[in-house]
């Protein structure tokens, strides 16, 4: 794992959170720009699944890869499940969905590095 | 009771709309973190505390009906969402007492030991906000008020 990558992609979904949080506030829909910027973090994760394939086979891989992979599917998952059912609802609470997996996204990412450094 | 605009709509609200969006996500991630949570206790340590991972085992199964009978929401999921909201309510309480009184009760920890504190104490509150959204999208006069714009009601008990 790459930190400074990780951190991107924390920083994303925390700014994602963000815009989503600023939606519920003004009672308002996800937006299709939202689904884009999710697109993007979503992009960044199998980026990651990339180097973390490379740095395996490299021999600088997961402390316990099994549950690395675990928690690397669910993370993978989260943000596209939750756009299409955030998108499906045309009130703010689509915009709740969207915090949510953001922050459940984050907060996975923040476990793979623990668990990648065997923390 | 009043079914205006959509005909066979039911009165009942559908639990997976509005608040229930959210409901079904915070179920949906638990759900992730327990099939997660409980498949790699199977496969790597199972020998080591059964009880314990069988445990996990179920409370994965209870969480993945919960998810999909809330987000289905019709009225024979509605009552698989009520059991299976119903179990989980039962089973953080009474795992979470279990542990309290004796922390090595189980051998290993659970999702439900110490009424689900490793996950921030969401599966605690979380069946009991299920159980009484279950009743508030249940009751047909909460959904006769202005059922007919279904989409709308959300919007307007929130505005």
């Amino acid at each position: 794992m790459i930190l400074a990558l990780l951190l991107l992609v924390v920083a994303l979904c925390v700014v994602l959170a963000g815009w989503a949080g600023w939606f519920v506030a003004r009672d308002r829909a996800v937006i299709l720009n939202q689904l884009w910027g999710g697109a993007v973090i979503e992009a960044l994760i199998l980026v990651q699944g990339v180097v973390a394939i490379v740095l395996g086979a490299t021999g600088s891989g997961a402390g316990d890869p099994l549950l690395f992979w675990g928690y690397y599917a669910t993370t993978l998952v989260i943000l596209p499940v939750a756009a299409a059912w955030a998108f499906a609802e045309r009130t703010r609470w689509s915009s709740v969905v969207l915090l949510v997996a953001s922050l459940t996204v984050a907060f996975l990412e923040w476990r793979m590095w623990q668990i990648w450094t065997g923390a | 009771m009043q079914e205006t605009t959509r005909p066979g709509r039911p009165a009942r609200r559908r639990t997976g709309r509005g608040f229930g969006r959210v409901l079904v996500t915070v179920y949906g991630v638990l759900a992730f973190a327990a099939i997660g949570r409980s498949s790699y206790e199977l496969v790597v340590k199972f020998h080591e505390a059964p009880v314990a991972y069988s445990l996990s085992t179920l409370a994965a199964v209870v969480y993945v009906v919960a998810t999909f009978a809330l987000a289905i929401g019709s009225s024979r999921w509605r009552t698989v969402a009520w059991v299976t909201v119903g179990l989980e309510a039962v089973g953080v309480v009474t795992v979470g007492a279990l542990s309290l009184a004796d922390p090595g009760v189980f051998g290993e920890s659970t999702v439900w030991s110490g009424f689900g504190e490793g996950y921030g104490y969401v599966p605690l509150v979380l069946p009991f906000v299920g159980l009484w959204w279950l009743r508030r999208t249940g009751t047909r006069a909460a959904a006769g008020a202005g059922e007919g714009t279904a989409e709308h009601t959300d919007e307007e008990r929130t505005a």
